[in-house]
């Protein structure tokens, strides 16, 4: 955790135990909530590996035996990984974009003094009250005239501009936080702002960019309205997309629908927990300062 | 996620020293500043005023003629879709369905998160595992969560099975479809999806705790109730703040976990302000009307935005709708 | 930042922006390109098989026999499809072809201007395919073509009303009612409901409407959006009486009516309900959601007659399923739509139980199965088909009915309330 270096604050002890003692209250509880939160996952993972026939028979059941050929089928069918692609595609031009723009803007908006600069701060909070679900019909007729439907680029850029509210949020007060005494010595070894923007605040500020990174990669994986409006050519479609497709059209197979449900989780998940780590860092590093 | 923004600007105001960033002077031309703010913001600012900023004119704009999205915008009516919504029965209907989530996650999802929180950033056996699967739901689509929930919830469905298993038969209700339930169940759905995202924000949170004061707390003989009520929640103070702003603008949006389940129905029992907006919009072809409802969802939540800032988050910053880093 | 140099970068981003939004404008063309060729944008709501399939053999057939036309074909999901048209009709590149149910919702669309008159186009042939054509006009001038008629009526289960002891269909209401408490009786829930989609809920109060209204009042009624005439009242009337007898199953005001095997058509194809009134699609859709063949298994009977009803027994709820062209390729489009309501065409989504009424009167006879052959006949029967009415309504008018009925089932409203949300969507 880079900012904890910089941080005039304490380091908390994080591996000293809170609270001594209530440990089986604690499990028991622990227990009740994966039971809550995973159970209907596993219902849907586990489902995937049963047969319909099972499904039919006990709705809640574990899989005997255990079938396989739910998931094989979707892994080698081309429109699933052509989905995959797609929303690969959309959720990382997104994602930098949004990362990109936005840590530029919020460097500004933290680090220099000019006229209008809190204005322009307000105006991108503001965005914060007008989500592109709301925003929809007015972004749709916009796109038409920039000829961007039916282009993936048509949903990446309004995905970027909506996320750039909460990524600059995020990122100004945790810029504003390295001290000016690392900008002072960066200058003095003849650095300009921007090559201290690019070399040393960048760097610095890796824990706050991990977690505005992931909050905007999921926000665009996870989007439905905006490319269900943009696409109609099932060759351009999106994972959710996807899902919805695939449970219209083999509406009577209920397992393969529960098998894709479970394989249009993993990405997101797997992109999670890679990121989770830096995400609590990330915010703990902003919130010590 | 502003949480973060008042924590960390009280924290550099009191922590770092140096309030202004931009404390030492500097020579440098006025033009190359210029350039570099002109390099600096300008693509972000042109990113956000076109995708963002002129579609929320727009929407004004459209919002004032009577329009079903073919042909020129001729029928100018005024105001008259703000008074036509505003006076149906069904939008305040939904404004009400959308207070009631606002209510019932201050009420439920706020001692739950912080509960949950408090739980993790403790010593227990497996708790990157566990921080993993509380958050699992977040990082699903709602399309995805819909499709998952309505399975479970159907009549003689997998939650119904899991009660009369248990010998509560009799709690079992029509989820979806009995206008007295159907806010509740969406509520727990609502509750289930979203709660990770607290607990992240809290666990952060609870970094900035420090732990000797707790442990003076202990050593003086406070019970571990005692020691979060007078120590830990007070320090929380901010975060909280923050996440209750979050929550009420989230709640207030609601839109596509009840759009999968229920279209916002039986009889407009589950309508929100979001829902009735695309109801009318893409279902009825009533672009201008929808539009209106837009910047009347936009209205409410700036204006509550403004307040929070100024009689809540004051506390902490000068606030994150206008904040200032100085 | 002051406020003029924003200004300037502002505005130099913005040309950026649309000299890349042109770029990309670019490589979609306009369907003419320079070796003569001309390309067509088709959208159909066939997601599904067989009808999928149907629709892109007869496309590579017709491509094949006219080498200088391509035809990119866009199956839409039908959920989706009502939400796409009206936006894309509202750009400046709308299909070419696309799905249209007729009637008024046709007659929203020719508002943007982007319809085409195909009355020239197809006036020579039109004739062949009936009365059906009709709704795909507005105001005397040719919009689009059907390729299928529906009616509504009650699919049943002939295994549970044996089990329910039950030897014939009902005819009149109150035989309907008895036909209900049997089943009860028996432990089967009588009827199933999609009504969380609303549209099935107004099927009820549609075809009541049908029952109670002569066929002048109706029609007339539809066309001016004043359902004030007092038979409307009386099937508002005849619906609350209906929901009050409780024939539907458990939580119907949840049920989708269409996705999955908890949906209404799901249970019925499962034999978890023994009827459901629905459309002449539904055996198909019902098929999609069970393994079991249900040919042996399911029945139909129409809506039956209500006393003292001004309305002629004979006549039924309906509609049906075409494609309308829009402007720029309009000959083109009308070529094809001719091309696609041929005979083999025709003969083959009958075959496939697609569609059960074909428009061009050759191909019933391949109807062999003898329940789609009694809806087919009924239909030809009919004396009068009244057009849903959500399709027969302006758009805005027709979602409000829906929205009014789908109300009642859940207890909300009062006769009258329906002929009022109408009102005041017009």
């Amino acid at each position: 955790m880079t900012a904890t270096t910089i941080a005039p604050a304490p380091a908390p002890a994080r591996s000293k135990a809170s609270f001594g003692v209530m440990t089986p209250v604690r499990y028991l509880f622990a227990l009740l909530i994966v039971g809550v939160t995973v159970a209907p996952l596993f219902f849907v993972i586990l489902g995937g590996f049963r047969s319909n026939a099972q499904i039919n028979s006990d709705p809640a059941g574990l899989p005997s035996p255990w079938v396989f050929s739910n998931y094989a089928a979707i892994l080698v069918s081309e429109s699933f990984w052509r989905f995959l692609a797609n929303s690969t595609l959309i959720s990382v031009a997104a994602t930098v974009l949004a990362v990109g723009l936005g840590s530029m803007a919020a460097f500004a908006l933290s680090r220099y003094r000019f006229r209008g600069r809190e204005a322009l701060y307000s105006m991108f909070t503001v965005g914060l009250l007008f989500p592109l679900g709301v925003a929809i019909l007015p972004v749709y007729l916009l796109l038409r005239q920039l000829h961007l439907l039916e282009s993936w680029i048509g949903v990446a850029l309004p995905q970027a501009a909506f996320a750039l509210p909460v990524t600059i949020i995020i990122l100004r007060p945790f810029m504003a936080a390295i001290p000016t005494e690392i900008e002072d010595a960066a200058v003095m070894d003849g650095a300009t702002r921007l090559g201290f923007f690019w070399r040393i605040l960048l760097p610095l500020s890796r824990p706050a960019l991990v977690t505005v990174s992931v909050l905007a990669f999921i926000t665009s994986w996870n989007g439905y309205l905006l490319p269900l409006l943009v696409f109609n050519d099932p060759a351009n479609f999106t994972v959710p997309l996807g899902v919805a497709t695939f449970q219209s059209q083999y509406a009577q197979d209920t397992a393969s629908i529960l098998a894709f449900t479970a394989l249009s989780i993993v990405p997101a998940l797997v992109f999670f927990i890679f990121a989770e780590r830096h995400i609590v860092g990330g915010l703990t590093g902003s919130v010590k300062g | 996620m502003s949480t973060i923004t008042a924590v960390v600007t009280r924290d550099v105001t009191t922590a770092a020293g140096s309030p202004s960033p931009q404390g030492a002077p500097r020579r440098r031309s006025h033009l190359r500043k210029r350039l570099e703010l002109a390099l600096l913001l300008g693509p972000a600012t042109l990113l956000f005023v076109t995708f963002v900023f002129l579609p929320l004119v727009a929407a004004a704009y459209y919002s004032l003629f009577d329009w079903n999205g073919f042909g020129p915008l001729v029928d100018f009516v005024g105001l008259d879709n703000y008074t036509k919504a505003l006076g149906d029965p069904l939008f305040q209907g939904a404004i009400s369905h959308n207070l009631f989530i606002v209510i019932a996650s201050l009420v439920v999802q706020l001692p739950l998160s912080i509960a949950l929180a408090l739980l993790l950033n403790g010593k227990i056996k497996g708790r990157t595992a566990l921080r993993l699967l509380v958050f699992a739901p977040y990082v699903l689509s709602e399309a995805v969560t819909a499709v998952i929930w309505l399975s479970l919830l159907q009549p003689n469905g997998v939650v119904d099975g899991l009660l009369e298993g248990a010998g509560l038969g009799g709690l079992v209700q029509l989820w979806l479809a009995d206008q007295n339930i159907v806010m509740l169940t969406l509520f727990a759905v609502i509750t289930w999806k979203y709660i990770g995202f607290g607990i992240i924000l809290f666990l952060a949170g609870l970094q900035g705790v420090p732990e000797e004061l707790r442990e003076a707390a202990q050593i003086d003989g406070a019970t571990g109730w005692q020691t979060t009520r007078l120590i830990v929640l007070p320090l929380l103070g901010p975060t909280i703040r923050i996440w209750v702003f979050l929550s009420i603008i989230g709640s207030l949006q609601l839109f596509d976990l009840v759009w999968i389940m229920t279209l916002g129905g039986p009889a407009g029992a589950s309508t929100t302000m979001a829902s009735y907006l695309i109801d009318r919009g893409f279902r009825r072809y009533e672009f201008g009307f929808g539009s209106a409802v837009a910047i009347i969802l936009f209205a409410i939540c700036f204006v509550f935005a403004l307040f929070y800032q100024r009689f809540a988050l004051r506390r902490d910053t000068q606030g994150a709708i206008t904040g200032r880093v100085e | 930042m002051n406020t003029r140099s924003t200004r300037k970068y502002v505005a130099a981003g913005a040309v950026a922006l649309m000299s890349l939004g042109a770029l990309s404008g670019c490589s979609g063309g306009d369907g003419d390109s320079a070796d003569g060729t001309t390309t067509l944008t088709f959208w159909h709501n066939g997601t599904t098989e067989p009808i999928q399939s149907i629709w892109q053999d007869a496309v590579d057939e017709y491509e094949k026999a006219n080498p200088d036309i391509t035809i990119d074909v866009v199956p839409i999901q039908n959920e989706d499809i009502d939400t796409k048209i009206p936006l894309a009709l509202s750009s400046d590149s709308p299909p070419d072809i696309y799905f249209s149910r007729g009637g008024g919702q046709l007659a929203t669309q020719a508002q943007s201007g982007q319809i085409a008159d195909i009355t020239e186009y197809t006036s020579d042939w039109i004739g062949d395919l009936g009365k059906a054509a009709d709704n795909w006009a507005v105001d005397g001038v040719q919009h689009g073509v059907p390729y299928a008629s529906q009616v509504v009526g009650f699919w049943y289960r002939t295994d549970l009303f044996a089990q329910a002891g039950i030897t014939s269909t009902p005819t009149t209401l109150d035989e309907l009612n008895d036909t209900v408490d049997k089943l009860k009786a028996a432990g089967i829930a009588p009827i199933a409901v999609g009504g969380k989609d609303r549209w099935p809920d107004a099927f009820y109060y549609n075809s009541f409407a049908v029952r109670e209204c002569g066929e002048d009042v109706l029609k007339k009624g539809l066309a001016e959006g004043d359902l004030s005439d007092e038979c409307f009242t009386k099937a508002g009337q005849d619906v609350i009486d209906f929901i009050a007898t409780e024939p539907f199953q458990e939580g119907f005001n949840g049920t989708p009516a269409q996705q999955g095997a908890g949906s209404s058509a799901g249970l019925v194809a499962n034999g978890g309900a023994a009827m459901e009134l629905q459309g002449t699609w539904h055996k198909s859709v019902m098929q999609g959601l069970t393994d079991t063949d249900l040919d042996p298994l399911v029945g139909w009977f129409p809506f039956p007659e209500v006393d003292g009803g001004e309305g002629d027994p004979s006549a039924t709820l309906g509609g049906g399923d075409g494609f309308a062209c829009t402007q720029k390729h309009a000959e083109e489009c009308a070529d094809f739509l001719e091309f696609l309501s041929n005979d083999d065409i025709q003969s083959e989504l009958v075959e496939s139980q697609v569609v059960a009424i074909p428009v061009k009167e050759a191909a019933a006879a391949t109807i062999t199965d003898p329940v789609m052959k009694s809806v087919y006949d009924f239909n030809t029967e009919a004396a009068y088909i009244a057009t849903y009415f959500d399709v027969a309504l302006p758009t805005a008018a027709g979602s409000a009915l829906n929205d009014a009925v789908a109300n009642l089932f859940a207890g909300k409203g009062t006769a009258e309330s329906v002929a009022e949300a109408v009102k005041a969507a017009e």
